[in-house]
């Protein structure tokens, strides 16, 4: 079997792509190719930091709906959905919260985002008509999508590569690992210790499944004391309870998502989210206390 | 509690499927409809790219070579950036970006002032030592043998934007 593997850049992370197959080298290639063509567009439509984006065309328009491609609207509505479900504890609205926290740096350009908010809006000044596929903002706001966006180009990317019989799309540590032969797609996937880098917490099995963790020791603000890349959208702070959790899902964007509510909810209530929508998942406490949930 | 799993599965399904339903109609009608996934013609500033955006996009990366870019139909009337003040040239550059001990080479695709790609092209064979560049084992290849690959908290690119200045200075003109 012949093991290809890629690297790009999207998304300000590292996308690696990894595929074993005994199918032609050329046919491999071209899948890969389409892989990482889906982040670009996912890119390209939900970055907050590209002013051409199309989230960020339709963020400068306030009070009229605006048409939204798919690219756009699915993994908002996703997110929306999310929104809605935690009463607002995840909120794609946080957005010009983390500007202001400095995470508003267009990697590769280093161009500054610096974008209108209003500090009052939240997920409820955002209407998304599903018939007519447009998206209306009550107020002005900067929405985040940093917590579907990658699981939903990791997706799309997955069934570009469903064919072969063994591959792996990591992008930054959220990963879908799969393949089309049952005898080896089985996966051992490391979850990453927060304090000590090169070395796993503990070990999961996963098998055509993500798994995606969301971490307070990456990504540290450098304008607020105590705040890294995940804002809770009421307090503004970034919340402790957790360093680290991990979600295992059949989707990518359900994991990214649910990993990233998860953190943002207090230890019981992360919980009951993960345990009501029936997925595993891998939470480690300040003290590094490994805490599992969904028979792990 | 089943109900509540099966709302998430089918909305992550849904959403995929939308996708690949509006490709599927747009590469079969393309000449007759707006692409609304496509956004690379808009952000370009050019309207007349729309058509050919799609495998324009595809041939991106693997067509490599500095050469001039796809042909959009009629690239001489792009309002987009003009000869005049056009920042860089068009095509693939390498580039490398040093650090404490070693160096990583990136290929950076240019098009129409816009980076369109970015290719880690040669880390494995610079790097042996993990702790150099900021970045986790996974990614280094040098991972645990114990382990088929990592998740954690996502890093950022930051390790690799010496690189790709380097490659830029390359495309740069004038």
């Amino acid at each position: 079997m012949r093991t290809m593997r890629r690297t790009k850049l999207y998304m300000d992370t590292v996308v690696d792509i990894h595929v074993a197959t005994v199918r032609p080298k050329e046919e491999a290639d071209a899948a890969i190719e389409r892989a990482f063509s889906a982040f670009r567009k996912v890119e390209d439509a939900c970055s907050r930091f590209h002013p051409d984006s199309e989230l960020m065309r339709a963020c400068r328009r306030i009070g009229v709906p605006v048409p939204v491609g798919p690219y756009l609207f699915e993994p908002l509505r996703f997110a929306m959905e999310l929104a809605d479900w935690t009463n607002g504890v995840f909120d794609p609205t946080v957005g010009g919260t983390m500007e202001k926290f400095g995470f508003n740096r267009r990697y590769l350009t280093g161009d500054i985002a610096d974008n209108p908010s209003d500090a009052s809006a939240a997920y409820q000044d955002v209407e998304m008509d599903v018939r007519n596929r447009t998206l209306l903002l009550r107020k002005p706001t900067v929405i985040d999508l940093g917590a579907v966006a990658k699981g939903f180009a990791i997706d799309l990317a997955v069934r570009e590569l469903s064919p072969f019989e063994r591959f792996i799309v990591n992008a930054g540590g959220d990963l879908f690992a799969g393949g089309a032969d049952g005898r080896y797609n089985v996966w051992n996937i490391g979850i990453r210790h927060p304090e000590r880098r090169d070395e796993s917490i503990q070990t999961v099995d996963i098998s055509n499944e993500a798994i995606c963790t969301s971490g307070s020791y990456e990504r540290i603000s450098a304008a607020a004391d105590g705040v890294h890349h995940i804002v809770d959208p009421r307090t503004k702070r970034s919340p402790n309870v957790w360093v680290s959790c991990s979600v295992i899902a059949p989707y990518a964007m359900l994991a990214d998502a649910f990993s990233t509510a998860a953190f943002l909810l207090g230890e019981e209530e992360a919980l009951s989210l993960l345990e009501q929508a029936e997925l595993r998942g891998v939470l480690v406490k300040p003290d590094l206390r490994i805490v599992k949930v969904g028979g792990m | 509690m089943a109900k509540m799993k099966k709302k998430w599965i089918v909305l992550c399904s849904a959403a995929i499927g939308v996708i690949y339903a509006s490709e599927y109609y747009a590469s079969n009608a393309q000449a007759y409809l707006p692409q609304p996934g496509n956004q690379e013609s808009l952000i370009a500033g050019n309207p007349l790219s729309g058509n050919s955006a799609l495998s324009d996009e595809e041939g991106g990366s693997s067509s490599g070579s500095a050469s001039a870019p796809p042909s959009t139909g009629a690239p001489s009337a792009s309002p987009g950036p003009s000869s005049v003040n056009k920042l860089f040239n068009d095509g693939t550059y390498t580039g490398t970006g040093s650090n404490r001990r070693g160096s990583i080479q990136v290929a950076v695709t240019v098009k129409r002032d816009k980076i369109t790609d970015v290719e880690i092209s040669d880390f494995a064979m610079h790097y042996s030592e993990s702790d150099v560049v900021d970045l986790p084992d996974e990614v280094l290849q040098k991972q645990s043998s114990r382990v088929d690959n990592v998740s954690g908290a996502t890093y950022s690119t930051r390790a690799f934007e010496d690189a790709v200045a380097d490659a830029l200075s390359q495309a740069k003109i004038g």
